[in-house]
């Protein structure tokens, strides 16, 4: 949103309201305004209010300032699970966008078959995540899976996969990078059929080698599709839930696990939860905010 | 049984928060702030249930409990309505089949101010949860000394909440000692074993002698399943969690509660368990067990019945034996952990249906009935003297097996913020099982967050 429509906006507010056809359209609108407000916007501030008192699940305690936050930072399950999510989100969508990418520019090309290899190549992410995610859980077991048996063969593993948070961790990336990338391959994929031939083949005529098309054409076209997709991605993998606890068997701790604890089975540390989840809501809109500002990216079509 | 974890995905901030405008705040609250405007019609039916307790008057009320795949639920409730036709009604609700969940709604239920419950059936690790927030009716006049007399003493114990009773057991289930009788009797052990040492004495014995994978598996995940095995082995030693004669005070940090966890650990550390135990639930000691690699396994009464099913057991009962779980020292009583379910009754639900509620409470743990339910869908009776009944030792061999270990079981830590506690305990005992902390700094860390537990509850 450029300054020139702020402007305009501003000054139109009175032809706005002044227009009975336009007043009318408003008022048809309020019923879902209030809707929106009362199943979105009231339950976010409720949250936002009660993390700054003392609270349970029953009653409404005493206005404490910070020490929910405080107390936030002091537990080591949330810690555990701040680090956990931090490793996940950074390391998998890493390779998801270059995995990703790299099978979007493969099968951008044309060749027999490429309608039955993009169907094929989303099986993973049709997959209900917890169902791919108990169905890894049996391959890493100690009885019947056959990647613990694998690894143990070859001497890479001494320990149990599923009781070791950092193996554990270790394949919830992988778990997750097999089960996504599918998906940030489409969404780039998208991207790259926008791009016109033409432009590749002035750059040919011109003498510009394959990185240079690559770096000085692809990419920087690419942009506005790349940020998209990861964003998505790193707003999905910061919120990350049903993969870890399915797979783990809820040993692995994330940032959401740690509210659904909270909230959900203590009957105490509800306050601290709630905290956690108003600490997930921001950082994620500043992780939204960071993409859109910091990196450029378009939110709408309007430029 | 208990599992407690397997939550939907609860995709967006945006569905944690609403949860919170439901349980946060309190649900009227909401719903009279929703009712104000035109879309609040639309949200009341959403938001469900929302006003005070009873089904109505007339003798009519709410039954609720888990899914039965064996039918007798409904069978029993068919029965009742029968006998008690144009004085009392019993409507069955099913509840969902994971207790964590069935746990959570219910106690949304009556944090929104009573619902619609008027019997509950519930897990024995309810009752002090719902009697500390006066929840649930004391029913200690009703359900009287000498009635209590005729029950197994483990159930009643965990009915019971500072000095009153709050609940009637239903069936039970206790933690047991599954054993490869044939594998002990061609290596000379004609008995099972009596301490945990004899146990890891066979168990080596026999893996060597007859190349058996496993010699001991049991529950040892960070779950509910595994905080019974945990404090099954502190019982065994002599230690407990929480002072069984004051709830307030901790004392697992004990030499007995060590020497019980050091027990478990060293089953890892000898080699006797896998070193994933610390991954296993029901699921996995079972399977191990019934491939035959396990010379022993702890595990609930129901893995009996499958041990004489052929399509799932490599197994046959002619190979397998039941004994009381071992203790740490010879001659200590033999503790196991206890599991079923109780029946309790809503607080908020006016005093006829109550009354009717009750009538259903003496109809269903009756001797008949306890015998109909235990012949027909091998629930165990938590009634002393059917323990003694021929009929059903002859259907549940099990009982036969074991009559002392079911009837010695120990509930679980009695207390009113017991999911805080189980939580803390979970993640202790497999840790220290694991290897990751020593069992004095798992004992020493629970030590200082129970405490914790018992003081923030207090305060709130």
């Amino acid at each position: 949103m450029t300054t020139p429509v702020k402007q305009k906006k501003r000054s139109g507010l009175k032809e706005e309201f002044g227009n009975p056809e336009r007043r009318t359209a408003y008022y048809m609108i309020l019923p879902a305004l209030f809707i929106i407000l009362v199943v979105a916007f009231y339950p976010i501030t409720y949250s936002l209010y009660l993390s700054f008192h003392q609270a349970n699940i029953n009653a409404v305690g005493n206005f404490v300032g910070l020490q929910n936050y405080i107390l936030m930072f002091q537990n080591t399950e949330f810690l555990d699970g701040l680090r956990n999510t931090l490793i996940f989100t950074v390391i998998s969508v890493f390779f998801e966008f270059i995995i990703g990418l790299a099978i979007a520019l493969a099968i951008n090309r044309a060749f027999r078959g490429r309608g039955l290899v993009r169907a094929a190549i989303l099986v993973p992410w049709a997959f209900p995540t917890v169902i791919s995610a108990v169905m890894w859980r049996l391959m890493f077991q100690d009885q019947v899976g056959i990647i613990q048996y694998a690894a143990t063969s070859l001497g890479v593993i001494s320990d149990p996969i599923l009781s070791n948070q950092t193996l554990l961790l270790i394949g919830a990336i992988l778990v997750d990078t097999w089960k996504t990338t599918p998906f940030m391959a489409l969404l780039i994929l998208a991207g790259l059929q926008t791009i016109p031939g033409e432009v590749y083949e002035a750059a040919r005529v011109d003498g510009a080698s394959v990185w240079q098309r690559f770096f000085r054409i692809t990419l920087p076209l690419l942009k506005p599709a790349i940020l998209v997709a990861v964003l998505f991605r790193t707003l999905d993998a910061y919120r990350i839930y049903d993969l870890f606890w399915a797979m783990s068997n809820r040993e692995l701790e994330s940032l959401s696990t740690f509210v659904y604890k909270g909230v959900r089975i203590s009957q105490l540390n509800f306050a601290v939860g709630n905290a956690a989840s108003v600490f997930i809501f921001i950082t994620a809109f500043a992780i939204a905010i960071f993409f859109i500002k910091v990196l450029g990216m378009q939110t709408s079509t309007e430029e | 049984m208990v599992e407690r974890i397997e939550g939907p995905k609860e995709s967006a901030v945006l569905s944690e928060a609403l949860a919170f405008a439901g349980r946060g705040m309190n649900r009227r609250d909401f719903l009279k702030l929703a009712g104000a405007g035109a879309a609040g019609a639309a949200l009341l039916g959403v938001a469900g249930c929302g006003g005070g307790g009873g089904g109505g008057g007339g003798g009519e009320f709410t039954f609720s409990f888990g899914p039965d795949p064996s039918g007798t639920l409904q069978e029993l409730v068919d029965r009742f309505n029968t006998e008690y036709e144009g004085q009392y009604t019993a409507s069955l609700r099913e509840m969902p089949a994971d207790t964590g969940q069935y746990f959570d709604q219910v106690r949304t239920e009556f944090q929104a101010g009573g619902g619609d419950i008027d019997l509950i059936g519930g897990d024995v690790i309810w009752p002090a949860q719902f009697a500390a927030n006066g929840y649930i009716l004391d029913l200690s006049d009703r359900f009287t000394e000498e009635d209590r007399q005729a029950f197994l003493p483990g159930p009643v114990e965990s009915n019971t909440y500072e000095g009153k009773v709050f609940g009637v057991p239903w069936f039970t289930d206790a933690g047991l000692l599954y054993y490869r009788q044939d594998l002990l009797e061609e290596n000379g052990f004609s008995k099972p074993p009596r301490t945990w040492d004899e146990l890891k004495e066979m168990a080596r014995t026999v893996q060597q002698s007859s190349g058996t994978q496993y010699g001991f598996v049991f529950q040892g995940a960070d779950y509910e399943g595994g905080v019974v095995n945990g404090v099954e082995y502190i019982y065994s030693a002599g230690g407990e969690v929480l002072d069984s004669n004051s709830p307030d005070t901790v004392v697992v940090d004990s030499p007995e509660a060590i020497e019980g966890l050091t027990i478990q650990r060293s089953m890892v550390e000898d080699g006797i368990a896998p070193q994933s135990v610390a991954t296993y639930k029901e699921q996995e000691t079972q399977t191990a067990f019934l491939n035959g690699d396990a010379v022993f396994a702890r595990n609930w009464p129901y893995l009996y019945a499958l041990v004489a099913d052929p399509e799932q057991s490599q197994i046959t009962p002619e190979q397998v034996s039941v004994a009381p779980l071992p203790t740490a020292n010879e001659g200590d009583q033999s503790a196991s952990g206890l599991g079923g379910w109780n029946f309790m009754i809503n607080a908020a639900s006016d005093p006829e249906t109550q009354e009717a509620a009750y009538e259903f409470i003496r109809f269903a743990t009756s001797e008949e009935q306890q015998r109909f339910r235990a012949l027909e869908g091998s629930f165990l009776p938590a009634l002393q003297s059917l323990y003694e009944d021929q009929e059903i030792l002859d259907a549940i061999p099990v009982i036969a097996l074991a009559p002392e270990a079911l009837r010695n079981s120990k509930p679980r830590p009695v207390s009113p913020f017991y999911s805080d506690m189980s939580l803390e305990m979970g993640e202790q005992f497999n840790a220290s099982l694991n290897g990751e902390v020593s069992p004095e700094e798992a004992a020493r860390t629970l030590q200082g967050s129970l405490e914790g537990i018992i003081q923030q509850g207090q305060a709130v």
